[in-house]
Parts: structure tokens; sequence; C-alpha cells
């Protein structure tokens, strides 16, 4: 959000959006605009049928040609009301489709760099959020262009007609968008503080609800519930201000709308009356007067469609203009061979939150087995990100085999890098897939070897579909063990010079966790491994341990040394 | 529908307002309609008498004219504050009950709702109830009662035009919209279960997007997504679809109204059963009375999604809690507390706790430690009667599960494994309604090393947590939910982890300040750091089970 200057509008980005489905949304407009012109014939039909019946008494069969006019165009009516949905409907579905795919590409981007923040949220703007677009393009735009239109062709129509009436319609129509721009600037301030106060209220049952045990454990529960009462009772009236104001808008539309059409009604009927006017054209005219109305009052209905979107856009548009830390075309080649890498008092704080790292100076020998520990939050996912390169220090540098990290050509690094982290990603596809991530080019061959190496060559024999079976949402089917030791076989197909593990033996008991140790020392042969955790059977096999505390290097020690200090 | 009104129990007390709301807004759609109708019927009656050159008391049907329009305008702004105020009345109603349910079941029972994504499912889940009144009840009987009104009106004039009308309100309002759902439910199904894959795949992308990214499987992760993407925007284009049918039924249904009204009505007219202006009248009645048809169509699409939300939060609400309160509370003797051979598991999984067994005397302070993910955290659980088990737990005496929560509440506090913080001031985190002086307040601030922090904030003690340039961290949040437990007076106190996410200094401090504060009191403190066992007397160390 800091990237967005508070009072710029997010609606221009939402009409660029609508730009790029010009057809659809044109298609949309046209058949509305359709379906309203047909309207006035509608009318003009049905007033000369009440004119031939009642005036001129007229019997049911010369009538009839007319009817079936009125009944034809009703069905057109309906046809063109489908036609501009579907268009409508259509435009805004392509856009979302388009925001998401750019949104999500961006946010992979993003992410690894740490500066897009938790996948919760960015979850729910990219799925939940995305949607919130639709009912700006579908309804609002559209509903926008008709109410700009429609009433004018209705007014043309009028106007020869029955000059008075459509005098009448004519100076209570600006009125319409006058009040509501003028309330409306006064609402949509109060509702939007409304819908922050139900989202508020909403936060609040939940908040109570999460914090449920610990009002438990102090006794306050009752007293708690007695609040959501209060506080529920406070929200309707507090609400309730709001909308009373707030419904003033429609009032007015409404006020306008039925009072415009009930005088037209009384002028016609004095017209009438004197005798200056058919009952043709004065019936014409009182079936119009509703319908001049309608786009107005339906785009005053549709500002909570406005309201959604640029709610929606409001979340999307920092997300697609944040950039990315600038990758500068560094082309140095990498250095041959295992990877030495040197830390030169780093420090990387994002904007200074806890989690960030401090003056870190150390050094993580070609070819070794070191570990990462220290207390959540002390800086070891950071600096395992500082590391790969996946974020740029704030000052200090990295140097890998003596050349600076930055300056490195990044695609080639990228490839000379593998990370395990906690929960390994595993898509929905077969076991083969899930591998082939990691070097699309193996064979089964080297499948094979991989899984041997990691001590799934006997897991895979029992599964009757072996390599092709599939793996179901998170990997679902095989165990948390055995899914970690797919991730190193996965690692091991890459011909990585670095690994980073972050926690590859945290939830496993003894016998799995043995086994994935030593799918980590085959793993270490040649390369250099970084492995973050707690558990003291994964530290004693490593060579050095790299403990850090608040973002500080505390010390490096010798895994001996280190497990005989800690309790 | 059953499912619905069974939901609104809670509420019934409100039904005043509910009624009240519907009554207006029959008024509003009639007043509309009578309104078009006295037009219709006034300007023909005035167009006869200017061509019969006749005079027609015109001062009636214009004042008429004049009221509904004002009837119409002001009853509408009243029906929305009605029907608004009805709905937070229910809201209000719906929630304390909700709440009153959850209590018995927390924490163990609500674990197993919506598999853990309880915060994100059950917020759905009542704002979607939120709209059961306004959206869904209020408009389906006035638009219901409206029809019927509508029918019996044309009926006086015109029986074969109220068939007609009432039949073709009926189609739009009803048949269209039911037989829609009908064929929406399949792609209502399916994009509720894509948007649920997508979900999941875009959080597991996310989560995993810096494997992916070394892996250089970003792009071949995104095609997945948007392929998802793909299939989820075309059943909701389906559904889109299906919406546009109902409203273009509705539109041709009125316009077809009309053609059949005249049909219908003109031989009458010529049979001077019904006279000309009578007709004019009976068409703009028609045209208008559609206008009840729209929120009633609606209402019915918005039904199975509320109908699945109202289930869910009856099956939690009538769950029962996994250690229920017991029928006679026994009072307990003392405070001496004694475990034997407690078990403990979660589902199927291996034994969180096996038959352990402990005794912690009145006056004692006690270490339990081991590794993580050895059972300590879910000892402290069952302590609080969280959890059920096997085996015996009592305190004074008195197995738990014979000691009513609030009995408990008075002897042990507790700082939990995730202590939680409400949305609210830190004070009011820290008292969580109780009444203490400031002095004795600041004391505890102290002890728990809160002091300097805590003066750093420009609101003091008085910062909203996780206001803007306030978040607390992982460190502090839980010397805040220390001070919770050591304002209370209870004489035992649970402590897990007390010192997680302090530096060693602090850390050295706050163990020190504890010790000296908590000399009269019984302490389990379960924690895996060195530092913390200076405030035990005894050590028990737990072996990990798994």
């Amino acid at each position: 959000m800091q990237t967005t200057d508070a009072h710029s509008s997010p609606e221009p980005w939402l009409r660029q959006q609508a730009r790029t489905v010009r057809g659809r949304m044109l298609a949309a407009i046209l058949w509305s605009l359709a379906g309203g012109l047909l309207i006035i014939l509608q009318a003009r039909l049905l007033a000369t049928v009440c004119q031939r019946a009642v005036l001129e008494g007229i019997g049911l069969n010369p009538l009839l040609p007319l009817l079936a006019g009125v009944g034809g165009i009703a069905l057109l009516r309906g046809l063109a009301s489908y036609l501009g949905e579907h268009a409508a409907v259509k435009a805004a579905a392509q856009v979302r489709q388009q925001v998401r795919s750019q949104l999500y590409r961006r946010l992979l981007q993003l992410k690894p760099a740490g500066l897009a923040g938790e996948a919760g949220p960015l979850t729910e703007t990219v799925t939940a959020g995305v949607e919130g677009l639709e009912a700006y393009i579908a309804r609002f735009l559209p509903q926008m262009a008709v109410a700009g239109m429609l009433p004018l062709a209705m007014l043309l129509v009028v106007l020869p007609t029955e000059w008075r009436s459509g005098l009448v319609l004519l100076f209570s129509a600006p009125f319409i968008p006058l009040l509501m721009i003028l309330i409306g600037k006064g609402t949509e301030a109060l509702n939007r503080r409304q819908w922050e106060r139900l989202s508020r209220m909403a936060g609040h049952l939940l908040d109570l609800v999460q914090g449920l045990p610990d009002l438990k454990i102090f006794g306050a529960a009752k007293r708690e519930a007695e609040l959501v009462a209060t506080v529920s009772d406070q929200y309707r009236r507090g609400t309730m201000t709001v909308l009373r104001v707030a419904f003033l808008s429609a009032f007015a539309l409404e006020f306008f709308a039925t009072v415009g059409t009930a005088v037209v009604a009384v002028l016609i009927g004095f017209r009438l009356l004197a005798g200056d006017l058919t009952l043709l054209d004065g019936l014409f005219v009182l079936l119009l007067a509703p319908e001049f109305y309608l786009p107005l009052r339906n785009l005053g209905l549709s500002y909570h469609s406005r309201m959604n979107g640029m709610a929606a856009a409001e979340r999307i548009i920092p997300l697609l203009n944040q950039s990315t830390a600038a990758d500068e075309p560094g082309g140095l080649p990498i250095p041959a061979g295992a990877v030495e890498l040197v830390c030169e008092a780093v420090s990387f704080r994002y904007g200074g939150q806890r989690g960030g790292v401090q003056d870190v100076s150390l050094k993580v020998p070609a070819g070794s087995l070191t570990a990462l520990v220290g207390a959540s939050g002390s800086g070891k996912s950071t600096l395992a990100r500082l590391l790969l390169g996946l974020a740029r220090p704030e000052s200090g540098r990295i140097t890998v085999g003596g050349a600076d990290l930055t300056r490195l050509d990044q695609t080639a690094w990228r490839q000379q890098l593998a990370w395990v982290p906690q929960q390994p990603f595993f898509c929905t596809a077969s076991i083969r897939e899930n591998l082939l991530l990691g070097r699309p080019d193996a064979d089964d061959a080297a499948l094979d070897q991989a899984l041997q190496a990691v001590a799934l060559g006997a897991v895979l024999a029992r599964l009757p579909q072996g390599l092709d079976t599939m793996l179901g949402d998170r990997g679902a089917g095989l165990s948390g063990g055995e899914l970690r030791r797919l991730a190193l076989g996965r690692v091991l197909l890459r011909d990585a010079g670095l690994v980073v593990l972050d926690e590859p033996t945290a939830g496993l008991d003894a016998a799995n966790e043995q086994l994935v140790l030593d799918a980590v020392e085959e793993l270490a042969a040649g390369r250099t491994v970084l492995v973050i955790s707690h558990r003291e059977a994964t530290i004693a096999r490593c060579g050095q341990v790299i403990e850090l505390a608040n973002g500080r290097l505390e010390r490096v020690a010798a895994p001996q040394q280190y497990l005989e200090l800690a309790p | 529908m059953r499912e619905l009104l069974q939901i609104l129990q809670p509420a019934r007390h409100h039904w005043r307002w509910m009624a009240a709301g519907i009554v207006l807004g029959v008024v509003v759609i009639a007043a509309n309609t009578a309104l078009m109708a006295v037009s219709g019927w006034f300007i023909a009656s005035m167009a006869v008498a200017g061509a019969a050159k006749l005079s027609f008391n015109f001062f009636f049907p214009s004042a008429a004219i004049r009221l509904l329009a004002i009837l119409r305008t002001v009853g509408r702004y009243g029906e929305r504050l009605v029907t608004h105020e009805a709905a937070f009345h229910i809201l209000a109603s719906l929630r304390v009950w909700f709440f009153k349910r959850l209590i018995p079941l927390a924490p163990a029972g609500l674990q197993r709702y919506a598999g853990g994504d309880l915060a994100g499912r059950l917020r759905a889940d009542v704002d979607s109830l939120e709209n059961l009144y306004l959206r869904i009840i209020a408009p389906l009987c006035t638009g219901l009662l409206s029809i019927l009104l509508a029918g019996l009106f044309v009926a006086w004039f015109s029986r074969s035009a109220a068939v007609v009308l009432l039949g073709l309100l009926l189609l739009a309002g009803l048949l269209l919209p039911l037989a829609i759902r009908r064929l929406a439910e399949t792609p209502g199904q399916r994009s509720a279960e894509l948007a649920g894959e997508l979900r999941s795949q875009v959080t597991q992308g996310l989560q995993g997007a810096e494997e992916l990214l070394l892996l250089g499987a970003s792009e071949q992760q995104a095609a997945q997504v948007d392929r998802l993407s793909g299939d989820l925007v075309a059943q909701q284009l389906q559904l889109g679809r299906l919406g546009g049918l109902t409203l273009a039924g509705l539109t041709a249904s009125a316009g077809v109204a009309l053609a059949l009204i005249a049909l219908v009505v003109i031989p009458e007219l010529q049979q001077q059963q019904v006279s000309g202006p009578q007709l004019v009248m009976l068409l703009l009645f028609g045209a208008a009375a559609f206008e009840a048809v729209g929120p009633c169509a609606h209402a019915l699409q918005l039904i199975p999604a509320t109908r699945q939300a109202a289930r869910r939060i009856q099956q939690l609400a009538a769950a029962t809690p996994a250690l229920p309160e017991p029928l006679v509370s026994l009072q307990p003797q003392g405070f001496r507390i004694e475990l034997q051979q407690v078990s403990c598991s979660y589902g199927i999984n291996s034994p969180a706790v096996d038959r352990f067994s402990l005794t912690l005397d009145e006056g004692e302070r006690l270490a339990l430690v081991g590794p993580s993910g050895s059972g300590k955290s879910t000892l402290v659980e069952l302590l609080l009667r969280f959890r059920p088990y096997r085996g015996s737990i009592t305190i004074g005496g008195v197995e738990l599960t014979d000691l009513a929560a609030n009995d408990l509440s008075r002897l042990v506090a507790a700082l939990p494994q995730q202590p939680h913080l409400f949305n609210s001031t830190i004070r009011e985190n820290i008292l969580l309604g109780r009444q203490l002086g400031e002095e004795q307040l600041t004391t505890v601030l102290y002890d728990c090393c809160l002091t300097e922090w805590i003066a750093s904030l420009p609101r003091g003690l008085d910062t909203q947590v996780g206001e803007a340039g306030c978040a607390v961290s992982g460190g502090e949040a839980r010397r805040i939910a220390l001070a919770r437990v050591l304002v209370t007076d209870t004489p035992v106190l649970l402590l897990d982890e007390p010192s997680e996410g302090l530096d060693a200094a602090t850390e050295q401090t706050l163990v020190e300040r504890l010790t000296k504060r908590l000399t009269d009191r019984t302490v389990l403190v379960a924690t895996h750091r060195p530092a913390c066992l200076g405030l035990a007397h005894r050590v028990v160390r737990i072996e990990t089970t798994r």
C-alpha cells in the first residue's frame, strides 16, 4: 500500500482493464441500448392498442397484429437483455482471468524476495480479491454508459410528442445526478465507514472465538458473551445512524423519479381533458416516464458494485506496481567447483521489522555441511534467503568464491542452487512429474538412482503404479518423512553447488530422521550444504554450527561444542 | 427453507421488526403499482371525457396520484430502515447465541471444524447469515404476498386477466428461478470446488515461491494456476449466463403479460364488462406488478449457499464438547495436582502423551523439560481441561472431569503455548476485564520486563495491539500474555515457554524477577530453555514419546 498515493483513485486502472475487452463491453452497452429502444417501440404499440380499443371502439381482431407486436417485442427485449448480460459477464470473466494471471506471476517473483508479505492474505487477493473486479466491469461500467445515453434517447422521443412533459423530465433528471453527486460524496465516506464497521464487527467475533481458550483460562468467556451483545447493539445503533443518511440518496433518487412520473401523469391528464392531446400520445409518454428514470436509478443503486471493484483494485494495484529488486544484469560467470560463501557485515531489516539480520559476517566453506540455528524470528530464514540471492543485502556484501553475489549472472546462479523448505512444494501430479521439476530432461535411470539414494526405492517399488503414482494435494499419499526424502531426491537430480535445507527433520520420528539425514549426507558429497535445524541428531552430523540470535551472529562453533552448551 | 427458519430460532423474539419490514415492503410495491394503475385510469378517463366534451371530477384521482407517489418514496425509505433494523437485531441475537454455544467447545471441539480453517470458514458462514433476513426472507415474503395481492386486485375487474397476470408473475418470480437454480446446481458446485482447488494451488505456489523460482518451475506452476482459473471462470460464466436467463425471463414475461392482458380484456371491454379506462388501468398495473418479482427471484438464487452455511453453523453449535461440564461440580480441597498414567492422543496419530505420571505439591515450583514435540504443551492443555484424556488428573483430590471450567479458572491460570492477543489495547489484553490498581499493574509490567517497551509507545498501555506502528513481536506478545497470568490471584500457574523470543540478557532478568515474584505460588513451567530452570525447585524431563 505504501507505493500508491492514498488519494489516487483506482478507477483509471479499472477502466484501462475494461479497455482490454472493449469489444465485449461495447456489445454489452449496445444490447442494453437496443433493449431500451425496444421499450420505446413497445410503449408506442401498447398506446396505439389503447387508443383504438378505448376511444375508437375497435374490436380484438383488427388489433391482434399490434398485440402480437407487443408480445414479440417483449421476447426481443428478453433476448437483448440476455445478450447484453452475457457480453458483460464475459468481459468481466476475461478481465478476471487476465488480471489473475498477471498478478500471480508477479507475486511468484515478489514473494521470494520477501517483498509481498504473507501467503495467506496474498492468496485471498489472487482468488477472492480478483473476483471483486466483476461487479465493476460487468455492472457499474455498462450501467453508467446506458444511464448516459438511454434517457437522452427517450427525451428525444418525448419532446416532440408532448413538450411540457418532456420539460418536466428534462428538468427533474439533472437533479438526480446532481443529488447523487452531492449526497454520494457524503455517503461514500459514510458507507465506507459502515463497511469498515461491519468488517470490524465480524472481526470482533472471530477475534473472540480465536481467543476463546484464553478467555476460558481466565474465566472471562461469560463476560465476553455479554460484550458480544453490547458490541452488536452498538454496531446496530451506529450503523442505523449512518444508514438513515445513506438511504437519503436513494430516497432523493426515488423521490424525483416517482414525483416526476406523477407530475407527468397529471399534466397529461389535463391536456387530454382539454382535447389538446390524443390518448395515444399521452399514454405513450406516461409509459416512457418511469423508463426514463430507470437507468439513472439503476446507476444510483450500483454504487456497491463500484465500491467492491475499487476495493479490489486498491489491493491489486500496489502489488502489480511493486518493483522487484532491480535484477541488474550481472554478467560474471559462476566460479567453478563447490561453492564457498562469505558474508561481510551483511544487514537486511525489512524496514525495521523483526526477522531481519544485522551486521552478520561469516564464512561457509566450500563443500561443508553447516547447521544454522537460532530461535524463530532470529533471522535464519532471512540469512538463508540472502545467501541464495533471493534478497539483496541492504548493506554489506556476500561473495561466492570471491565474486560479489549481486554481480553474478542470476540465471546461471539459480541453476547452481537448490532449496528444500519445511514443507516442500508438490503439485497434484505424478511422482515423476514432481521429480522432473528439478531437472526436466532426467531419464528414468537417473530418477531411480536419485530415489535409491534417498532410500525411497523400496517405497516406490511397493506402489502399484510406481513413478506414475499420483500425489494428492500437498503431496497427500506419502508420509511426511517420505515427502521430505522425495524433495531431497529432487534436489539430488539437480547439479547444484549450494543446497539449503530448512528443518529437514522437524516433526519426524527417530527412524525417519535417520533416513533423511543419510540422504542429506549423500547430498552433501561435493556440494555446499546449509541446514536450518533445531534437532540434535541433525546438528551432530554437521561440520560447523552457526547460531543467530535476534538477527545477529551469536557464534560459530563445532557441533559437539554447541550441543554441550545446549539444554 | 425449514433449515433457514430454524437458524432464526434464537432471534424469534424480533418477529415484530421482521413482520413490519415485510408489511412495509408490500406497502411500497402496492403504492407503486397503484400509482401506475391510477395514473393510467386517470389519463384514459380524462381522454374519454375530453373526447366526449364531458366534465370529469379530477380532484380525487390527481390527489391520489400525488399521495401514492409520496407514499411510495417515504415507504421505501422506511422499509429500508426497518428491514435493516430487523436484520441487525437478528444478527446480534445470532452472534450471542453462537458464541455461547462455542464456549464449551473451545479449543478441541473447534479444531475439527472446516479442517482447521476456523477463522475463514466462520467469517464466511456468519457473513452469509447476515443476508438471511435482508436478502432472502424479507424479499421472498414481500414478493409472494405482493403477487397474491396483485392477483386479487386484478380479479376484482377481470378474472381472466387475473389468471394471466398471476400465471406470468409466478412463472417469472418462482418457476423460472427455481428451474434455473436447478440448472445452476452443477456449475455452482463445480465452481465451488474449482475455487477451493485454485485457492490451495495458489497458497502452495506462494508458499513454495522460493523453491519454484530456484527450480526454474515458476512459469510451469503459473500456467497450472491459469488453467484452473480458466476452468473456474468458465463455470462462473455459465452461472452468469443462467443469471442473465432469469433476467431475460423477467423482462419477456412482463411484456408478454401486457399483450395477454389486452388480449383477454378487450373482448370484455366490447361486452361492457370492463370500461375503457379500466383496461388502461389493468395494463399499467400489470406492467408495474413485475417490480415485485425481481427481488424474489434473486432471493431464491441465494438460498442454497445460505442453507449450506446455516447447516455448518448448526452442526458446529450442536456438537458435544470434548470434555462436557459436570452436572455437579465437586469442590476441591486445596490444589495439589496429581497425574496418574495420563495418555492423550490427537485423532489417529500416535499418542502425544503416553502414560505420564506427575505430582505437583502445593507451593512447589516444577520445570517440565524435553525436546519439542515431547508433549509438554499437551500436558499444559490437559491440566486446563482442554482435551479428553485417559488415566487420572486430580486437583485438590477432584478429578478434572468433575470440576466445572469456572471453578478451575479460580484455581489455575496459564500462559498457553499460543496465547491470543485480542484486537484491543494492551491494558485490556492484560486485564481481560479484571479490576486492578495502577500501582499493582506497574509492578506486573516491571516483572514481565515490559516497562521499557511500553514507555517507548506514544500511547503507552492504551496502544491498540496491532495498530499501525505497533506490530507486537512474538516475544512481546508472550510477555503481555504472561502479565495476564500475573494479574490473577490463582494459587497455581502454568507457564508454557515464558521466555520464548527473548534475548539471553532479558531472559535472565525475566527469570530473576519471576523467581522473586512467584515465591508463594505453585508453578509448573514447560520449557526447553536452560535459563528458565532457575524458576524451578525440581526438574522433570519428558522423553519423546514418538
